[in-house]
């Protein structure tokens, strides 16, 4: 059974779709594709909305996809819109047109999801991904409204950061000053380093990173040109040549060679430079370029969301490697979060019949559960508030926005008093079908909270008394029983006051039980 | 080095493309001369001449007078500015024009009327039965549709229709002595030109030209006047006409608009009666503000053309060269779908040899075709009636995706492509009108069908135009593959001619305007890299036109290298062959055949690997620059094959051959001590050899077995 899929990217800089053939034999395979150049970045970045102008013109090209798809009888579609879309303030205004004119439904996502989509693109394609992460890797998406630089431990991605280094926006910075071009050189470099220094102190220190993963629509021109279209890997020094005949080349060279507009030409500089700095700084040898689009994201998102794909990179391990790396570096007591994480899966999986949760709930407690102490690392007064921040600041490849928004409230909630009515999520609940019940996001934080507050007392002390506790349930008390046969006051002080929160969520008591040695 | 890098470029080593056209129309005029060839079939030739130089005036001509008016001084590639094009132009084509005519007066009208056909030049020659039945014709069929027109003070001088043939006379009032007046008369094109007389003697047939007939009772016309003078003339206008694309809003609209100003152009060449009174000229150069160069007195009837008519005339089947039928493809002479067939492999044609059927019968299979989503093609001068058109609108009411580029620049095609235009749109398809500042070219069908491993595509690549009353007499190739590379290409090629962006890479196509100049640059090059290297260097290509100083440049050089290039082309080539120190190693064949010579091949000999290529470009500026082109491989070892074997024949023919001269004269070659070898026939002979001989396989008298039918 094939199916045909369309994606469609509304990019900051263009509009694309995809066509795609999705099979089990022949994976996913691209069958037409198409873009249109239209800069609503340039809007956006530089008026903060998009104009009138550029509403209609893309509301044209898209009756044409919905022709294309209509060719190619496509019944299923996703479209996202991303960074351009994402920052103008009449974004709604615009989807509703696009809505009405099109009949095509744009969904905004956020950088992580976004991020995640494409990663989701290169773990498709499996053997040369599973070779390069043999060795120290780094994913550098490189856009055209910011970049994406994400890090590889082994085989897990750790940790994820997004500068404002997207080409368009570069180069709009740029136009602005009227500079001869070698000073606009200078310039790119100067902004590039800036932000790419920063980056290698706070994030790149001991890191050994033997490989790039270059995606994102600029590096894909770039890269054509650059290695014959043949071969799709690179080494830092053959980039370095091409870098070299790249910087001496005019304007006009640039639209022969690359053949492309003036618009693209001007970008391809700033592009080449981010990555020579990006090898430079990370030491990388190697630079793959995958051929990945946003587009090929969405086809891999979708066929595995419908199941006809399964990668054999496991995606749960980067969101637990990150959150773990998270805790190490706000100094967070490991041995304390190991043991309330196994608390917390220990609660969690005894209490299955009761609170109805799945997989993607017990992920989402586990990283809670790592993360429910960092904010202490800026202040121990107010710690959870910081938590929280801390928390949406920091972009986890594999949760999506809602989902961080639940971990950041669940580690808020966890050490202050739970208001039911209070609690706000500013993600749209997006088709995240992961969620047992994404309709009631309130009391799915409660529970969690509930389940996290008890897991965190039962270490209550840090010295993980409770190691190997057992949990049974009887005549509505859940039983924790330990071998411990220390002094437990503390664990059971703090267990009792939380039980009244755990016995509203689940109508269910606990009470800690010390086995007597016989 | 500077130096001879120089002489690629001089623009002394190079013939000026006007000047090399009228060499072509030469050619051509030399087979109406030609007496080994069938009566008929010399009047065809001689007609072509005419309706060649005709197109010629109207847009070469034409431009270059824009171009003097507007002062463009810019020289040509052979570095003639605009005034001394003109004046060679002027010189060569008075001598063809005599040619033209001591060929119809001295050879063709007098072994005409020894095969029994009797052309009556003046009527003053019909006999009495003759006349009245004439002037009865006259009254019963002409006289309504004509509308005489008489110049005085209160009456402006007629607009005179572009190419339109007329009577012109100088009348005067019967009553009074007043001065002479002008007049005239359209000959109605409505009309036949050649009118048969009845009851001529036996084994005799006798015929007039209505502008005899007109001219002989003009006198009906203009009752009140006495006839002094009457002479018929034929104009010739600026046809020539740039669209301002950038402001059309709609380029259909203004294409409308632009076809009605076409009447109005400026007059470029006036066509007089030789012996036709001083007066009456003077009044026509004065009201026409034609210059004396562009005043043509013509020995014999004026626009000949009408010979083409005489072709027609039923009988004399015997001094006509027999029709041919174009042959079945044995690869296509099966029960199966065209498909099946193609998905068997690539499928090679060659028109008019072979016919032109499968490939309106690929579009008529996939517009019934329950499993084709989608086809896609691009139309460029197609028959009125075609069966093309018929079929994608039946495909777009089967609820199929149709998309047709319709390219509404041909030249003087318009009217007709505007109207089926629109007949596909109302049918549902998906219509574009041309690419601003770029004529499609290109000749590319896609099908796109869901089968059940996946999505196929179906492509058909051609030379040639996808017009099946051309695909009669025009040789052109076709190529029918499934191959997913040109497969995707080709959905690459549909996605940018809608105004998307180009793919990342090409498979197999090279298009113009953006790549095939380099591409071609690129392959001329390694040949002469490969020839520098001590090895072989080797380029075979075969077009219609070669004016594109880049490519010439470069051929010089790789001749220089010792690059051996066989050029067949058929029309203008302004590069010279056989120029010690420039071109020695290269030759230039030219043919002329009944069949007009259209399809381009490009040979590279690749060190052993040979590649061939076929295409819709030419190489000229205005291919390569200005139009959407492609060019594709051949990939196929047994249908490359096949591919060189036509140029080698060609290569081979002696007969309709002629060769280009250092000094730029094309001669025919020595036929003594040679075996006869004519490449148009030899095609038609394969052809019909290859299809009988298949026919003959599958023919259970033959074979004498049974072969039980696969699952």
């Amino acid at each position: 059974m094939i199916r045909t899929f369309a994606a469609i990217d509304v990019g900051s800089f263009e509009l694309e779709l995809g066509i795609f053939e999705i099979s089990n034999r022949n994976a996913i395979h691209s069958v037409d594709h198409v873009k249109h150049t239209i800069a609503l970045g340039k809007d956006t970045y530089n008026e903060g909305r998009i104009s009138y102008g550029l509403v209609e013109e893309m509301c044209e090209v898209l009756n044409d996809f919905v022709r294309i798809m209509k060719g190619y009888q496509i019944t299923e579609y996703r479209a996202y819109a991303t960074s351009a879309m994402r920052e103008a303030s009449n974004s709604q205004l615009v989807l509703e047109q696009i809505r009405v004119r099109t009949g095509i439904e744009v969904k905004i996502i956020s950088n992580s999801e976004q991020r995640f989509i494409s990663y989701k693109a290169i773990a498709a394609k499996d053997e040369e991904y599973q070779r390069i992460l043999q060795r120290g890797t780094a994913i550098v998406d490189v856009g055209f409204g910011s970049m994406q630089a994400s890090l590889f431990d082994k085989d897990a991605l750790t940790s994820t950061q997004n500068l404002p280094l997207g080409v368009l926006r570069l180069r709009e910075m740029v136009a602005k000053a009227r500079i001869s071009s070698e000073q606009e050189k200078t310039l790119v470099a100067e902004l590039i380093d800036n932000e790419l220094v920063t980056y290698r102190k706070m994030y790149l220190k001991e890191r050994e990173v033997r490989s790039l993963i270059a995606i994102g629509e600029p590096v894909l021109t770039l890269f054509y040109r650059m290695g014959d279209g043949k071969k799709d890997q690179i080494t830092q020094e053959e980039f370095r040549k091409f870098y070299q005949k790249l910087s001496s080349m005019t304007l006009d060279q640039k639209k022969d060679e690359f053949s492309v507009n003036g618009e693209y030409a001007a970008m391809l500089f700033p592009t080449a430079t981010i990555y020579k700095r990006m090898m430079e700084i990370t030491g990388a040898e190697i630079l793959w370029v995958p051929g990945i689009r946003m587009v090929d994201g969405i086809a891999a998102d979708y066929a595995e969301d419908k199941k006809l794909l399964k990668f054999n990179h496991n995606f749960s391990n980067d969101i637990t490697a990150a959150s773990r790396n998270m805790a190490k570096r706000y100094k967070c007591h490991m041995p304390h979060i190991q043991a309330v994480e196994n608390a917390a899966l220990l609660i969690f999986d005894s209490l299955k019949k009761y609170h109805g949760m799945k997989e993607r709930e017990r992920l989402i407690l586990q990283i809670a559960a790592d993360l429910h102490s960092c904010g202490k690392f800026v202040t121990l007064r107010d710690a959870t508030d910081c938590a929280y921040n801390m928390i949406m600041a920091t972009e986890i490849i594999g949760l999506s926005h809602l989902e961080r928004e639940i971990v950041a409230n669940v580690v808020k909630y966890h050490a202050r008093n739970f208001r039911y009515n209070e609690l706000k999520v500013e993600a749209q609940p997006y088709c995240d079908s992961r969620l047992a019940n994404p309709e009631n996001l309130t009391l799915l934080i409660a529970k969690l909270t509930a389940i996290l507050r008890l897991a965190n007392s039962m270490d209550r002390g840090h010295q993980n008394k409770l190691a190997g506790c057992k949990i049974t349930l009887r005549d509505n008390q859940m039983i924790i029983t330990t071998d411990y046969d220390g002094d437990v006051t503390l664990e059971s002080l703090s267990i009792a006051e939380k039980s009244d929160f755990f016995e509203e969520n689940f109508g269910i008591r606990p009470i800690l039980k010390q086995k007597k040695r016989v | 080095m500077a130096e001879t890098e120089n002489i690629y470029t001089d623009p002394k080593n190079y013939v000026n493309r006007e000047m090399s056209w009228l060499e072509f129309d030469y050619r051509i005029l030399n087979e109406a001369r030609d007496k080994s060839i069938p009566l008929f079939e010399r009047l065809k030739f001689l007609s072509i001449t005419a309706s060649n130089l005709d197109e010629f005036f109207m847009v070469r001509v034409a431009s270059l007078k824009d171009m003097v008016h507007a002062k463009y001084r810019k020289p040509d590639i052979a570095g003639l500015k605009p005034e001394e094009q003109l004046a060679l132009i002027g010189e060569k084509t008075h001598d063809l024009v005599s040619l033209q005519y001591s060929t119809y007066n001295r050879s063709l009208l007098p072994t005409l009327k020894q095969q029994g056909l009797w052309v009556i030049c003046e009527h003053e020659e019909l006999s009495g039965p003759e006349a009245d039945y004439v002037d009865r014709f006259f009254h019963e069929n002409v006289y309504p549709v004509l509308t005489p027109m008489a110049v005085d003070s209160s009456r402006p001088f007629p607009l005179i229709r572009n190419k339109t043939l007329n009577i012109a006379a100088l009348v005067q009032k019967k009553d009074g002595e007043e001065d002479l007046e002008f007049a005239m008369v359209q000959v109605p094109s409505g009309l036949p030109r050649i009118v048969e007389l009845p009851n001529g003697p036996e084994g005799e047939r006798r015929v007039i030209l209505l502008e005899e007939i007109i001219e002989r009772n003009i006198k009906e016309l203009f009752l009140n006047y006495n006839i002094v003078t009457a002479h018929p003339f034929r104009i010739m206008r600026n046809a020539d006409f740039s669209l301002d694309e950038e402001e059309a809003v709609d380029l259909l609209e203004e294409i409308q608009k632009q076809l009605k100003k076409r009447q109005w152009g400026e007059v470029i060449r006036l066509e007089v009666e030789e012996k036709v009174d001083k007066r009456l000229l003077k009044i026509l150069k004065k009201e026409l503000a034609v210059g004396a160069e562009d005043i043509y007195e013509i020995n014999g009837p004026l626009d000949l053309t009408f010979l083409m008519k005489m072709y027609g005339m039923t009988g004399f089947d015997a001094l006509k060269t027999p029709f041919y039928i174009p042959q079945q493809i044995p690869a296509l002479m099966n029960e199966d779908d065209i498909f099946t067939n193609i998905r068997r492999g690539d499928i090679l044609l060659h028109h008019p040899y072979q016919t032109f059927d499968p490939v309106v019968n690929l579009v008529r299979t996939a517009a019934k075709d329950p499993d084709v989503l989608a086809i896609k093609q691009t139309l460029y001068r197609v028959s009125g009636h075609s069966p093309i058109i018929a079929a994608l609108a039946e495909a777009a009411e089967n609820g199929k995706q149709v998309s047709v580029l319709v390219e509404l620049k041909a030249r003087f095609d318009e009217e007709n492509n505007i109207n089926w235009a629109k007949k596909l749109e109302k049918a549902g398809c998906h219509v574009i009108y041309g690419l601003v500042g770029l004529k499609t070219h290109c000749k590319i069908t896609l099908v796109v069908r869901r089968e059940e491993d996946g999505i196929r595509r179906y492509v058909h690549l051609g030379t040639g135009n996808y017009n099946d009353s051309t695909a009669k007499l025009y040789t052109d190739c076709g190529l029918m593959t499934c191959h997913p590379q040109i497969g995707e290409d080709a959905t690459a090629v549909f996605n940018m001619l809608s105004g998307y962006s180009e793919p990342p890479t090409w498979n197999k196509l090279a298009l113009a305007p953006l790549w095939l100049r380099s591409r071609c640059v690129k392959m001329i090059r390694r040949e002469a890299d490969l020839a520098r290297a001590g090895k072989q260097g080797h380029i075979i290509a075969k077009m219609n036109s070669l004016c594109d100083k880049e490519i010439i440049a470069t051929l010089y050089e790789a001749s220089c290298a010792g690059v051996k290039i066989e050029l067949i082309i058929r029309g203008i080539c302004c590069l010279k062959a056989g120029v010690p120190g420039l071109s020695e190693n290269i030759t230039v064949h030219s043919i002329v055949g009944n069949f007009l010579e259209h399809a381009r091949i490009f040979y590279f000999g690749n060190d052993g690997s040979p590649e061939v290529y076929m295409g819709s470009a030419d190489w000229m500026p205005r291919n390569l620059d200005k139009r959407v082109e492609i060019m594709f491989p051949v990939e196929d070892a047994q249908l490359r094959e096949q591919v060189v074997h036509i140029l080698e024949v060609q290569l081979a023919d002696n007969v309709k051959a002629h060769i280009l001269q250092p000094d730029g004269t094309y001669e025919k070659i020595d036929k003594r001590g040679k075996v006869l070898v004519t490449a148009q026939e030899t095609f038609c002979e394969e052809a019909i050899a290859l299809a009988a001989s298949h026919t003959e396989d599958q023919d259970i008298h033959n074979t004498r077995v049974f072969v039980p039918a696969e699952a």
